[in-house]
């Protein structure tokens, strides 16, 4: 199966998919934020990216950005509650910097997952 | 209920030039971010849910079933966290006819899980037909909040929440007889009160009067609510006597009364 990075800063939340693309078959590698998630990405290894977009130190839309320069072939998914500013617009503009879909937290992981099927193809 | 002794603060009639728009504007940023945080733990919960669901299969229907109700739950403070953000965001919402009674009972059978087993619940549904105009999360949210602080006023003891739905006619109280269009709800729980000095605070952002738990907004929440809905607030309390809020809110319908226009 494919190589899948989780980008998050939510342990909870982390762990989660990690279980649940584990379950998949994937091999997941996690970080718990966007500066660890850069430093660990390794092209060879990750087939598609799922990342946060509120975080601390460097955030996900600058996670996305790098790893588009980094192996523009990777997928990518955003995942974002909202905030301030309101989900809708971090995750339209993950959309304009690249990323593959979007999820709005709360989502139903297992759509997470069959996004991640689809995409892998 | 007009005993001068009593401690009372009224919040929800204040004019909009008397609101502090800096609070307003910390509530607005500390509400998106309560939000945030939420839907992330709601999504972990759907997530291991759903895990579960999966290695359960079809062996254990009972598990199965309860597991669902997790999700539904969880569907429910996604309603929560959504109203969360529209406060945040300030988004337009519509309100409809909503039959209060309703939105009572369907807070009630949320909350109960949650509450200590020597607590009793008791509902005195004199107006039991009448409906305000409302965005129904919005009522859910006020009593939501009003239930939780009673049963923390109460704690790990007994004690009672005794919600009300009436008429404010005849109940010899200047405050109420000059609203003799509104629903008035009251809440009132045997806990342990609250001095003057207390019940002046607790409508203010943060104010926790020294609990544990709670964030301190609550309250804010519903006076904001209410005071949206056209209604007011009031509280009064004593000290190891209880607290009762009474909310006045218009009403369109009252059942066996003439529809207002």
């Amino acid at each position: 199966m494919a190589g899948i990075m989780i980008v998050e800063d939510d342990t909870a939340l982390r762990e989660m998919l990690r279980d649940a693309l584990e379950k998949r078959k994937h091999t997941v590698i996690t970080a718990a934020d966007g500066r660890e998630a850069l430093a660990r990405f390794r092209p060879s290894v990750v087939d598609l990216v799922i990342t946060d977009l509120l975080m601390p130190e460097e955030d996900g839309l600058m996670v996305i950005m790098k790893i588009k320069e980094m192996k523009p072939s990777a997928k990518l998914i955003a995942i974002s509650g909202g905030g301030m500013a309101g989900p809708g617009s971090y995750l339209m503009m993950a959309s304009k910097l690249g990323a593959d879909h979007v999820f709005s937290k709360p989502f139903l992981p297992s759509e997470l997952v069959q996004k991640v099927k689809d995409l892998l193809g | 209920m007009s005993d001068p002794n009593k401690n009372r603060t009224t919040s929800g009639g204040l004019p909009e030039q008397e609101r502090d728009p800096g609070s307003d504007a910390q509530l607005s940023v500390l509400a998106g971010g309560i939000a945030h945080d939420l839907n992330t733990v709601i999504t972990t919960i759907y997530g291991y849910c759903e895990l579960v669901l999966d290695i359960l299969g079809e062996s254990n229907p009972e598990a199965s079933e309860q597991t669902r109700r997790i999700i539904a739950a969880a569907d429910r403070a996604s309603t929560l966290t959504g109203q969360l953000l529209s406060l945040s965001h300030r988004a337009a919402q519509e309100k409809v006819a909503v039959r209060v009674a309703d939105v009572i009972a369907d807070t009630i059978d949320f909350i109960r899980p949650s509450v200590s087993s020597g607590i009793r619940i008791f509902r005195v549904l004199n107006a039991p037909d009448a409906t305000v105009m409302a965005v129904p999360a919005q009522l859910f949210r006020i009593f939501l909040n009003l239930f939780l602080n009673a049963s923390q006023a109460i704690g790990d003891g007994d004690g009672t929440i005794t919600v009300t739905l009436d008429l404010p006619e005849n109940k010899n109280d200047t405050y109420l007889d000059q609203n003799p269009d509104s629903l008035l709800v009251t809440v009132r729980d045997t806990g342990k009160g609250m001095d003057a000095e207390t019940a002046g605070k607790i409508f203010d952002p943060w104010f926790t009067s020294g609990r544990k738990n709670g964030t301190g907004l609550g309250l804010t929440v519903v006076s904001d609510a209410v005071r949206e809905l056209g209604g007011t607030i009031r509280v009064d309390s004593e000290p190891d006597k209880g607290t009762t809020f009474s909310l006045l809110i218009p009403y369109t319908s009252f059942g066996s009364l003439p529809e207002k226009s």
